[in-house]
């Protein structure tokens, strides 16, 4: 691997330089921060529009037709009920009283009206609020039970507890660590799938790939260029997790992130070695198609439309993410599983939700590695021959005689 | 097949090179001596580029021999090569210095040599200000300049040019001739692919020419000028010049004066010796012009069968 090193350095390094480069990684965190700051300030300022409607008080008379709002608890919000509606809707539009609220006989099935002084469009909200506030305290005092009304207005706590052969296994726990090489994929091909694309076509494009080939071999070039991609990939990562991070653990409350118990998550060491492995090999059959596609195209944006095209095909599976998951013996997710554009996705997905048999897994990663392997191969012939073909792209037939050479 | 320093510098034996049905190169043998500057010659199209890219394995040749220092070319056999191809170009979007350092790291220089050589060099051709400039903001002289300079880097001991004048405005030109002579004498292994023949004609000891996919011309340029360089006769006289003579037609013909050339298989002694016998004619001056390689090349392409081989 002659001059690899210095393949890898000139273009991290030049990649690092680049405005865009930083733009398009610092795209995420600062979109993340916008929203991040919106709903912080957008929960703050809601909570304090409601404080503020709670202090804000009014006089109101209440028609009670159902016979569920309690009196006293009118009264303790300082209204009072009343039977003649007409009146009290008369004695609204005169001033004489901020808002009648009239309670349908069956306030289940029809609408709760209110008749009010208008205090303008966000101050108005005050009025269906006690409304609302005022009926759910009548029913729930009417129970008597503390814990049948928390019942009633809470979301029990469910636990399911599975087994699989007399053992416990976890449930949505157990896709967690293994699912991460599939985000992890689908960020580092949306990120640098089109970066890739123009730094195999470069050279060509700029006429210099012929000096460069007398300095450094077409492999180690394409080896320099793809471990490039794999560090800029790492670092932005990083720059898309540490922000997620700082996140949650800074601003957790503010923004309503549920909490996450780390010790629940699961690490299987074999569905990490498969996740690991099937990452490793898409990644490298990703790239070796790019180069491939590249070095047959004349320039990157003649390339980027067969691009286009493999990416359909590789993210085609997460159509079929219901069948993937729930019905594996069906021959759509077989076909995807062991299909080499679409059997990185597919693999990865089955592999989080473990439905994959031993068998698949040894026939998935072999058909991985048999593709990957001879996409990198085919990539570098293609890249020797198609480089130089300025102006003109390759056929399929000129492909094919070099798969046969 | 020796490698090292009693190698030849280029080697190539029945080199042949195909692509798909068609024949680009056939049985093609030549070598270049080390120090020499080497005329490699032909017409668009007669497969020069392509024995130069098989001979830095960016082609895989389809049979035949073809060793730089006695070995397969490789970028890391060590052979320190300086290449100007015909397609040329650098990494527009960077500065010129990172270009060329990189360019001198591939080539074998550490950081800091290459940069102190770069900067040395683009102060000799007037850029040294331009050093942190994006080489697409240079002029197009300015970027020639750059290329020459990554052409020449870490002093090659085998320098391959192709079709180096291509492009070049006249002040490049005079710069790469200079960088040549110094290359030269320095010790450097020249071959120069072009169709110039008054360029190769100046510069090279040796040339070789294609045609048709096979060598047609291989020697040294004085060699070829005598064996295949017809003479011209130029003469003034008094009197009367016969039409039709049996060793020279007349070429061209204006008052007392006429260019001869002689017929095939004749020498200039016999036409001198035809003219001596004519009654009523008398030389009063005369001129003997062999022809140029350039007329020797544009011969060779006018005819249809070669004559030479």
């Amino acid at each position: 691997m002659h001059n690899l090193g210095t393949v890898v350095s000139f273009e991290l390094v030049r990649t690092l330089k680049k405005k865009t480069f930083w733009l398009s990684v610092l795209a995420f965190p600062l979109l993340l921060a916008a929203i991040v700051g919106l709903s912080y300030f957008s929960n703050k300022s809601a909570e304090d529009a409601s404080d503020k409607l709670n202090q804000d008080k009014f006089s109101f008379a209440v028609v009670d037709r159902s016979m569920l709002v309690s009196p006293a608890l009118v009264t303790a919000a300082q209204g009072r009920v009343v039977t003649n509606d007409r009146r009290a809707i008369q004695d609204v539009k005169e001033g004489r009283l901020d808002a009648v609220i009239i309670y349908p006989s069956n306030p289940a099935d029809e609408a709760v009206r209110i008749y009010a002084k208008d205090a303008g469009l966000t101050k108005n909200g005050k009025y269906p609020s006690v409304a609302t506030q005022l009926l759910q305290a009548s029913v729930t005092s009417s129970i008597g039970s503390p814990r049948k009304v928390a019942l009633l207005t809470s979301e029990p706590d469910v636990s399911v507890t599975t087994y699989v052969g007399g053992k416990e296994v976890k449930g949505i726990e157990r896709a967690i660590a293994p699912g991460i090489f599939l985000v992890l994929f689908y960020v580092l091909i949306v990120l640098l799938g089109n970066q890739m694309l123009t730094s195999t076509t470069e050279e060509k494009e700029n006429r210099v790939i012929e000096m460069v080939l007398t300095t450094v071999s077409a492999r180690s070039l394409i080896i320099g260029k793809i471990v490039t991609m794999m560090l800029l990939g790492v670092i932005q990562v990083i720059t898309i997790v540490v922000p997620l991070i700082i996140a949650y653990v800074f601003f957790k409350d503010s923004l309503n992130i549920p909490a996450i118990d780390f010790s629940q998550i699961v690490l299987d060491p074999v569905r990490m070695l498969v996740g690991g492995s099937v990452f490793t090999l898409g990644f490298m059959l990703f790239t070796g198609m790019l180069v491939a596609i590249g070095s047959a195209m004349p320039t990157a944006k003649e390339a980027g439309g067969f691009f286009g095209f493999a990416m359909i095909l590789m993210f085609a599976p997460l159509y079929a993410l219901a069948a993937i998951v729930s019905s594996p013996e069906q021959l759509m997710v077989k076909v995807f599983s062991f299909f080499p554009l679409t059997a990185p996705i597919t693999l990865m997905l089955r592999n989080a939700v473990d439905n994959l048999s031993g068998t698949e897994i040894a026939a998935g990663l072999l058909v991985l590695a048999l593709s990957s392997v001879l996409a990198l191969v085919l990539a570098v012939r293609i890249f020797k021959t198609g480089s130089l073909r300025y102006d003109t792209r390759m056929s399929a037939t000129e492909i094919f005689r070099l798969r046969r050479g | 097949m020796k490698a090292g320093s009693d190698a030849l510098p280029i080697e190539v034996r029945n080199f042949v090179m195909r692509f798909g049905d068609t024949t680009v190169i056939e049985d093609l043998s030549f070598e270049v001596r080390r120090g020499e500057t080497f005329g490699f010659l032909g017409s668009n199209g007669s497969g020069k580029t392509t024995t130069i890219r098989a001979l830095l394995s960016i082609y895989e040749p389809t049979s035949g021999s073809l060793l730089v220092e006695g070995r397969r070319f490789a970028p890391d056999s060590g052979a320190k090569l300086g290449y100007l191809p015909e397609e040329r170009g650098l990494y527009k979007k960077e500065p010129v210095i990172d270009t060329m350092v990189y360019f001198g790291r591939l080539k074998g220089m550490g950081a800091a040599e290459a940069k102190r050589w770069s900067m040395e060099y683009l102060d000799r051709v007037g850029l040294a200000d331009k050093s942190g400039i994006r080489i697409d903001k240079l002029s197009g002289g300015q970027q020639q300049k750059v290329q020459l300079g990554v052409t020449i880097m870490n002093r090659p001991n085998l320098l391959i040019l192709d079709e180096p004048t291509k492009g070049f405005d006249p002040v490049n030109r005079r710069l790469l001739m200079e960088i040549i002579e110094e290359l030269s004498v320095a010790g450097t292994t020249t071959v120069l692919v072009t169709h110039q023949m008054e360029e190769a004609e100046r510069l090279c000891d040796r040339v070789m020419m294609l045609k048709d996919s096979k060598r047609r011309l291989y020697g040294t340029v004085d060699d070829i000028l005598d064996s295949y360089g017809n003479s011209q006769v130029a003469i003034k006289y008094r009197g009367q010049l016969p039409a039709q003579a049996k060793t020279y037609t007349v070429a061209g013909q204006s008052g007392g004066q006429s260019v001869l050339n002689p017929n095939n298989g004749t020498t200039v002694a016999q036409v001198f010796s035809e003219l001596g016998s004519q009654t009523g004619l008398e030389v009063t001056d005369f001129r003997v012009r062999r022809q140029s390689l350039d007329e020797i090349f544009v011969s060779m392409y006018s005819q249809k069968e070669p004559s030479v081989a």
